[in-house]
């Protein structure tokens, strides 16, 4: 399984656990339940994605409202949505409507085993309003390029959207429903017609995105013979270097730094080649923006320097003691020893210690004794250079 | 009034409190200045009334240890002074963190800047290491950026020095996403290498922009350690099935090379990251050794902390501070100032009634306010 946190898995068409038990929604990535099927029947429908796969949904929580099972005392507990958008589980749907159609057991509305789907959003007012503007999707495909105005376009996008929330709301059924079938049967030329223009539309997209992998193909092909050319350059330019340095009678430092010039203006010329091509390709607009900006400002203030490791001088006195790889410790024996490995699996390490004992002991050797100074103790608490109070001095 | 006293009475002087900027479950941090110089600090009063076992353990730790380190990257301790029952920790001001950095999307992270800030993680925590100290709890959150980018370590609350040989150390430390599996599996001897897996996520989660190893609780948080870097095996980890919490798991997950989700990172980056992220503590790369990796040598060179990316809500700050810092009275004493000179330290100290008289004053103010329109 991917390691990418929750939105993966949704877009590649995998059943996801949604909500669940979980109170941190982001990070929910513990094994999804794996929906298994008790029924004989195979439900179709449901809200497809893209690549034509339902997502469905499921949770902890999920209880059927008609014979109260739960995913606790049933975890294959497959609820289906049916199409008056009500839920049970299959076990129910099976008791219920094997000998043919019957009522709902929650609006009685009259339902077939087939008229059930599973659910792919939690809310199912969700679920039934995507169902819904999908299948208007599907008759109401008008463009823009279909009326002679604005306001014409408008007035239908209106109309479209008052079907849509009279479906959704259960207003007017039998009326809308007229509504579309006199739509439907008025304009059935030019509903074929967007249909096909949305096909070629999708298969340009497939053509483009074909032609974009080919060519990032042939590019990547490409650093790869760059790649290969740089190296043979560079050989060419070591050897013809050491025949120089053989034959020649100039100065060898001259030499080498001559080649090095060289070399360096091979590599920049190379790299702004590149980044000229980079520039114009793959990354969004704004990322490439953002990036152009930061480089432009970069240019401006301070360069970037190369990585220093520390920045002072701390080990510097190492060489004033060498860890050896062990000692006769006491105090250590058990960790050493180690009975039950738990302390090396644990990750102690002795030589941490070891190293410490060693470091306190060496750690003032080079500073100056203090010589010289008047030893008599002061009557009064005084504060020190670091502004510390010194409470006795002795 | 003897000299301790006198001493507290004129550390306190030194630094004006103004007003609260956020409350933690044992501190509150205020915003003040230095009187002397103007400089913005930050201050952590410990709130000791609460704890009836007297002052709290992090405080005494975070003031232990941060007294002695002094580094470019671990947050400074400027000074220490009591006021009534409280303890007051006076601290460097910081405005951000890394996790509101990673946070902003409108921010973008070039591989020098990520690298540029593990620099500097790496380097406070060398230096805390080298001074034998744990810090324990090392997190975004946790990891202050200063005005001039500089990345500091702060919140030593649970910072301890290296245990003596033999001794036990507790294993409820460093906040769960960036726990190593040894602390989760309750291992009480540990060394070093458990802050350098923490560093290790944090470098995952700046590449990422999102936590890497997010569990939801402490069981299932080794279970996405092992779905991430695959279920360890006794070779890799020798003894780890001994360790007091091991439970064999139900299923081993395969081992999934770092590149499969790290797409973009360079060969050099992985092998740093593959290398905080090892199973067997012992064999972690320790704080200096990564100071030395080749990641760290590589072209791009890491992003100078100026030019680093910061916050917009940062950068907004810093501007109305600027704007109003020219006008503001060091002395004055606006509604959040106290402890700042004698006399106001003695108003508090009067008597309830004036306390209630104030707040009812304030009441009216509000109601007022919202009748005006």
């Amino acid at each position: 399984m991917s390691n990418r946190p929750g939105y993966g898995g949704w877009l590649q068409g995998k059943t996801v656990r949604k909500g669940g038990a979980s109170s941190s929604h982001s990070n929910t990535r513990s094994s999804t339940p794996h929906v298994q099927s008790t029924s004989s029947t195979i439900f179709g429908g449901g809200i497809k994605d893209p690549s034509g796969r339902v997502t469905e949904y499921s949770s902890m929580e999920d209880q059927c409202p008609v014979c109260k099972s739960d995913r606790y005392l049933n975890p294959k507990l497959r609820l289906l949505v049916s199409s008056c958008y009500h839920k049970m589980c299959e076990s129910c749907i099976d008791r219920l409507f094997t000998l043919g159609p019957a009522p709902c057991p929650i609006c009685s509305k009259v339902l077939r085993k087939l008229a059930f789907q599973p659910q792919t959003f939690e809310d199912l007012e969700v679920e039934k309003e995507v169902a819904i503007r999908r299948r208007l999707a599907k008759e109401f495909n008008k463009r823009r390029e279909d009326f002679d105005d604005l306001k014409e376009y408008n007035d239908y996008l209106q109309e479209v959207e008052d079907i849509a929330f009279n479906l959704i709301n259960n207003i007017d059924v039998p009326q809308t429903e007229a509504k579309i079938a006199n739509y439907k049967a008025a304009n059935a030329a030019l509903i074929a017609l967007n249909i096909q223009r949305e096909e070629a539309y999708a298969l340009a997209l497939r053509e483009q995105e074909d032609l974009d992998r080919r060519e990032r193909e042939a590019r990547a092909a490409q650093l790869v013979q760059e790649a290969e050319q740089e190296r043979l350059e560079r050989e060419r330019e070591q050897n013809e270097l050491i025949t120089k340095l053989e034959t020649s009678q100039k100065d060898a430092k001259k030499l080498v730094a001559k080649a090095r010039a060289s070399q360096q203006k091979r590599l920049s010329a190379r790299t702004t080649e590149k980044s000229s091509v980079l520039g114009g390709m793959g990354f969004g607009m704004d990322y490439a923006k953002l990036l152009k900006a930061r480089t432009n400002k970069a240019k401006t203030s301070i360069p970037d320097e190369p990585h220093v490791p520390l920045q002072d001088d701390w080990y510097g006195y190492e060489d004033l003691y060498v860890l050896r790889p062990s000692y006769d410790d006491i105090f250590s024996e058990a960790v050493r020893k180690d009975r039950e490995g738990i302390m090396r699996a644990g990750g102690y390490m002795v030589e941490e210690a070891w190293n410490r004992a060693l470091r306190s002991a060496v750690a003032g050797l080079e500073l100056e004794p203090l010589v010289g100074l008047p030893l008599e103790p002061s009557s009064e608490p005084t504060i020190d250079t670091a502004g510390d109070v010194v409470m006795a001095s002795v | 009034m003897d000299a301790v006293e006198r001493e507290n009475a004129d550390r306190q002087k030194r630094w004006a409190k103004e007003q609260k900027v956020g409350e933690g479950t044992y501190a509150v941090v205020y915003r003040g200045r230095e009187v002397a110089t103007g400089r913005r600090i930050a201050i952590k009063k410990i709130k000791v009334g609460q704890f009836k076992d007297g002052l709290d353990m992090s405080a005494i730790r975070e003031v232990k240890y941060l007294r002695e380190l002094k580094h470019q990257n671990v947050i400074e301790l400027l000074d220490v002074f009591s006021s009534k029952t409280n303890l007051n920790l006076v601290l460097e001001f910081l405005d951000s963190d890394l996790e509101m950095i990673i946070k902003d999307r409108s921010l973008v992270f070039l591989p020098a800047d990520i690298k540029s800030w593990m620099a500097m993680t790496f380097r406070g925590l060398e230096f805390c290491h080298r001074n034998h100290i744990l810090h324990r709890d090392l997190k975004p959150n946790n990891l202050l950026i200063a005005s001039d980018g500089q990345l500091k370590l702060a919140d030593f609350g649970l910072a301890r020095d290296f245990a003596d040989p033999g001794h036990k150390m507790t294993c409820q430390v460093i906040t769960r996403w960036y726990r190593p599996p040894e602390l989760l599996l309750n291992s009480r001897y540990y060394g070093s290498n458990v802050d350098i897996w923490s560093v290790g996520c944090i470098f995952a989660e700046l590449m990422l922009r999102t936590p890497y190893l997010a569990g939801d609780s402490d069981i299932n948080q080794l279970d996405t350690i092992f779905r991430a870097l695959g279920t360890p095996t006794e070779q890799e980890w020798p003894g780890h099935t001994k360790l007091p919490n091991w439970h064999q798991p139900s299923t081993t997950y395969p081992k999934t090379p770092l590149r499969d989700l790290f797409t973009a990172a360079s060969a050099d980056t992985l092998s740093l990251l593959g290398k905080c992220l090892v199973y067997e503590p012992r064999k972690r790369i320790s704080a200096l050794e990564a100071l030395n990796h080749p990641y760290f040598f590589a072209i791009p060179y890491p992003t100078h902390p100026s030019k680093l990316p910061r916050c917009a809500a940062q950068l907004a700050s810093r501007a109305a501070e600027e704007a109003e810092g020219g006008d503001i009275d060091k002395m004055s004493t606006g509604p959040g100032v106290k402890a700042a000179e004698p006399n106001n330290r003695k108003r508090k100290l009067t008597s309830p009634e004036e306390f209630r008289v104030r707040s009812i004053a304030r009441k009216l103010d509000f109601t007022k306010q919202a009748n005006s329109p």
